[in-house]
């Protein structure tokens, strides 16, 4: 126990003196870190409140929707959690040099997993639950619950909910390196998906949130009461709908029916915390040495011997040009983290726009419910875009890693050097925003689609020069995993900026898209000079944005290396 | 010919080079010697466009390495101390990019690649991918990517660290032929017995002020004057206890 206590001690100070290394520009970058960090609380604090009281004022779905579809959230929240544990706890349990130095020494392997683990936990989860702190104090001040009441759902209900996906992930993480070490990685990698993607499909055919609201609907106006009833019985088993449970109870002001959820949350997060200490005591060590020896397996190279890929070809560019993208395309391609992401975005992207096309909008709904349904879509859309560029795009930069001397000692000027890098990763994003924007958004109306289009494309450019510049600001060369340069703070911090430009995007389209629908479904002609002011105003706004981190990211180039 | 004028380097409060002035000509082998910490590797990297200067000037035959730095940089063959190379990428498509970056056509590419491999002895491992690499097999490529263009400085730092000895003499031999063909070496270095072996000209450095700048028959004369070897010279110009 004292080593461990050592080991933490030691990790502590080592995370305050760096942090509290005094100069101005990291005062700065802090400055706007705490700016950006509390300004996206704020927002999340007011969106919270204001979408709930939308959701049962204006829209009138009643409590139990509500927390139904809090409850839907939850699960997604879940799945990230813990897909994201599997992934950086990948990194930090497998790759990291820290594991390396710590297993030279007489330290207990289990020791380093459940340091690493709980470094994990709070590296990855940080901004999250910070996010979900400032929608939970939304929600707490909607139903005007007591502080101390928000302190017990985030400590006993919240965090346990986490710590039971973190948990989750870990011993899945350990569970598959066994496996991978008996049948190979890729059968390994098709079962995860498959596992995720069946998870997602069975939840949402048994919940079947549609049948759901046509349920409740037919008691309108008697929305507000208990319809626990129409819940499939096996969801009353999953640890969202337990919090979700106790959520609805505590804000009815009846505490002691929530009080079962709460300790069935405990136990669970507790159980499956000491099932991945008994995991990581078993099998950490051994995964780490199959891990060591599935990666010096003999690797093939690609080589696309005739074609004009091969670096001893190609005559279509200039040499600099066709350089600089090989060394991308090739790194890309053999880095399996790479491929593999870019493997199941595109995989989520198709599944999206597949499910998109079972909806009916034409003539339904009032235009309240029609604003949210598009501007959710787009939100969604959007939300995808970040996602791809915050994966691929941010850290494009510190990928360059340590042999960033050969290009910067190079005749090429950081113009050219920073568009050859670019442009690829514009295109395929454009291409798939596009897409996206056309695709998800044509059955409202072909008027909505060719708008849709348009900002699309503004938009998507700008979120993706914020990634770039902000990769460029935050460069971290010693980092070689892209999933940890991806969940770095900058990373996060570039998430919450691309968060508000989105809630601008929305907020600026709220009203002329809500008129739209209302002088659809009514029937009157309409000019579109207010649809021209805003996306004028968009564009406006994204090309300043897009030229700003342009500049941030030459101007970091131009640091020392 | 090489000028460096009252070039400095500051790091916040700290100077790391102060003002120092160096003339090195056409066919000089300079080893520049210092301790560590003394301001060689922030020098170099200064003169291979790695580090903006606090003051003064770089020039390479007239070309001013900091107002003109892509003229400059097709110029110089840079070799740092820790070459970290892409390590997904073999060592033929490490070459490749590198002689790309120098905007050099594929044909002329192929030629000098299979050349240089010829000099530095790294056929075996052309076609692996660099992670897989030895100490040594990353300088011999880092070294061949350097000379893919044929530069006229070639700026080396620390090019002997954990070499064995085969490829010790295989880069010494290769940066004497490049003096002799009368291009610029300027090698940073930790080894005196590889400054007494090849180097004709001679610099030291020392809390980022220049302490010695001769040529090498000027440095011997110097040890016999005192009765010292090399080592002991250094440590005493460096002002190092024994």
């Amino acid at each position: 126990m004292s080593q461990l206590i050592h080991i933490l001690k030691y990790k502590f100070i080592a995370f305050f003196k760096t942090s509290a290394r005094f100069s101005l520009v990291s005062f700065l970058k802090e400055l706007a870190s705490l700016v950006v960090y509390g300004g996206f609380a704020v927002g999340a604090f007011y969106f919270s409140k204001s979408l709930i009281a939308y959701l049962l004022v204006t829209a009138k779905i009643g409590m139990f929707l509500l927390h139904e579809f809090i409850a839907t959230g939850l699960f997604i929240f879940f799945l990230s959690i813990n897909a994201g544990n599997i992934i950086v706890s990948f990194s930090t349990l497998y790759k990291s040099d820290e594991v390396y130095y710590l297993l030279t020494k007489p330290v207990n392997p289990a020791k380093i997993f459940l340091i690493k683990f709980l470094d994990n936990f709070f590296y990855s989860s940080s901004t999250m639950m910070m996010f979900l702190l400032a929608l939970l104090a939304g929600y707490s001040v909607y139903f005007n619950i007591s502080p101390y009441l928000i302190l017990i759902i985030f400590l006993f209900d919240l965090i346990p909910f986490m710590v039971s996906a973190g948990s989750l992930g870990v011993i899945i993480l350990l569970l598959l390196i066994k496996l991978a070490s008996r049948i190979g990685v890729r059968p390994v990698f098709y079962i995860l998906a498959g596992l995720y993607l069946s998870s997602i499909i069975l939840f949402f055919n048994i919940i079947s949130p549609a049948q759901l609201v046509a349920d409740v609907m037919k008691y309108y106006p008697n929305v507000n009461q208990y319809f626990g009833d129409l819940v499939p019985g096996i969801i009353k088993y999953l640890p969202n709908h337990w919090l979700s449970e106790s959520l609805y109870w505590i804000s009815s002001g009846k505490i002691e029916d929530s009080i079962l959820y709460i300790f069935y949350q405990i136990i669970l997060s507790l159980f499956l915390f000491s099932l991945a200490l008994f995991a990581g005591y078993k099998w950490y060590h051994k995964t780490w040495l199959l891990v060591l020896d599935l990666r010096n397996r003999k690797k093939k190279i690609m080589r696309f011997q005739k074609s004009n890929l091969n670096f001893s070809n190609g005559k279509y560019f200039k040499p600099a040009h066709d350089s600089i993208f090989k060394k991308d395309l090739f790194t890309f391609l053999r880095e399996p983290a790479q491929v593999i992401h870019i493997a199941v975005l595109a995989f989520l992207i198709i599944v999206f726009v597949v499910s998109l096309k079972g909806i009916y909008l034409k003539g339904m709904y009032n235009s309240y419910i029609k604003t949210i349904i598009y501007l959710v879509i787009q939100l969604f859309n959007l939300l995808l875009i970040t996602t791809l560029s915050l994966r691929f795009v941010f850290p494009l930069i510190s990928l360059e890693g340590k042999s960033f001397w050969k290009i910067k000692s190079a005749p090429i000027s950081n113009n050219n050097y920073m568009w050859i890098r670019l442009l690829p990763w514009i295109i395929i994003i454009l291409f798939t925003a596009e897409i996206l924007g056309i695709l998800t958004v044509y059955k409202f109306s072909y008027e909505l689609a060719v708008f849709s289009g348009v900002i699309t494309f503004f938009i998507s450019t700008a979120i993706i020069m914020m990634n770039f510049g902000m990769g460029a600001l935050y460069a971290n060369y010693k980092e070689k995993n892209p999933i940890r340069i991806a969940s770095s703070q900058g990373a996060s911090l570039t998430f919450l900026l691309c968060v508000l430009f989105m809630l601008f995007v929305v907020v600026v389209q709220l009203i002329p898209i809500n008129q739209l629908f209302y002088m659809q479904y009514r029937n009157i002609s309409q000019s579109n000079i207010q649809f021209y002011y805003m996306s004028f105003l968009i564009a406006l706004v994204s090309v300043i944005i897009s030229v700003l981190f342009f500049f941030i990211a030459k101007r970091s180039l131009n640091k020392d290396f | 010919m090489l000028e460096l004028k009252n070039l400095t380097k500051k790091f916040g409060d700290f100077t790391a080079v102060n003002s120092i002035n160096l003339n090195i000509g056409k066919g000089y082998l300079y080893g520049f010697l210092g301790p560590n910490g003394a301001g060689k590797t922030t020098t170099i990297k200064m003169i291979a466009g790695l580090y903006s200067l606090n003051g003064g000037s770089i020039k390479l035959n007239e070309i001013d390495v900091i107002n003109d730095p892509l003229k400059a940089k097709m110029k110089i063959g840079y070799i740092p101390d820790n070459p970290f190379l892409y390590d997904k990428l073999t060592g033929r498509e490490f070459l490749y990019f590198s002689g790309g970056l120098f905007n050099l056509p594929k044909s002329f590419l192929k030629n000098k690649i299979d050349e240089l491999v010829e000099l530095l002895k790294i056929k075996d491992w052309l076609d692996k991918r660099t992670e897989e690499y030895s100490q040594g097999m990353r300088q011999r490529i880092t070294i061949a990517s350097a000379f893919l263009h044929d530069p006229e400085l070639i700026v080396i730092d620390e090019p002997m660290v954990g070499l064995d000895p085969q490829s010790a003499h295989i880069i010494k031999q290769v940066l004497k032929q490049k003096a002799e063909e009368n291009r610029i070496v300027f090698m940073s270095t930790h080894s005196l017995n590889v400054v007494e072996e090849i180097c004709n000209h001679v610099g030291i450095i020392n809390n980022g002020n220049i302490i010695f700048n001769d040529s090498i028959a000027e440095l011997e004369k110097l040890k016999s004057d005192k009765n010292h070897n090399l080592e002991q010279l250094f440590i005493e110009l460096t002002n190092e206890e024994l």
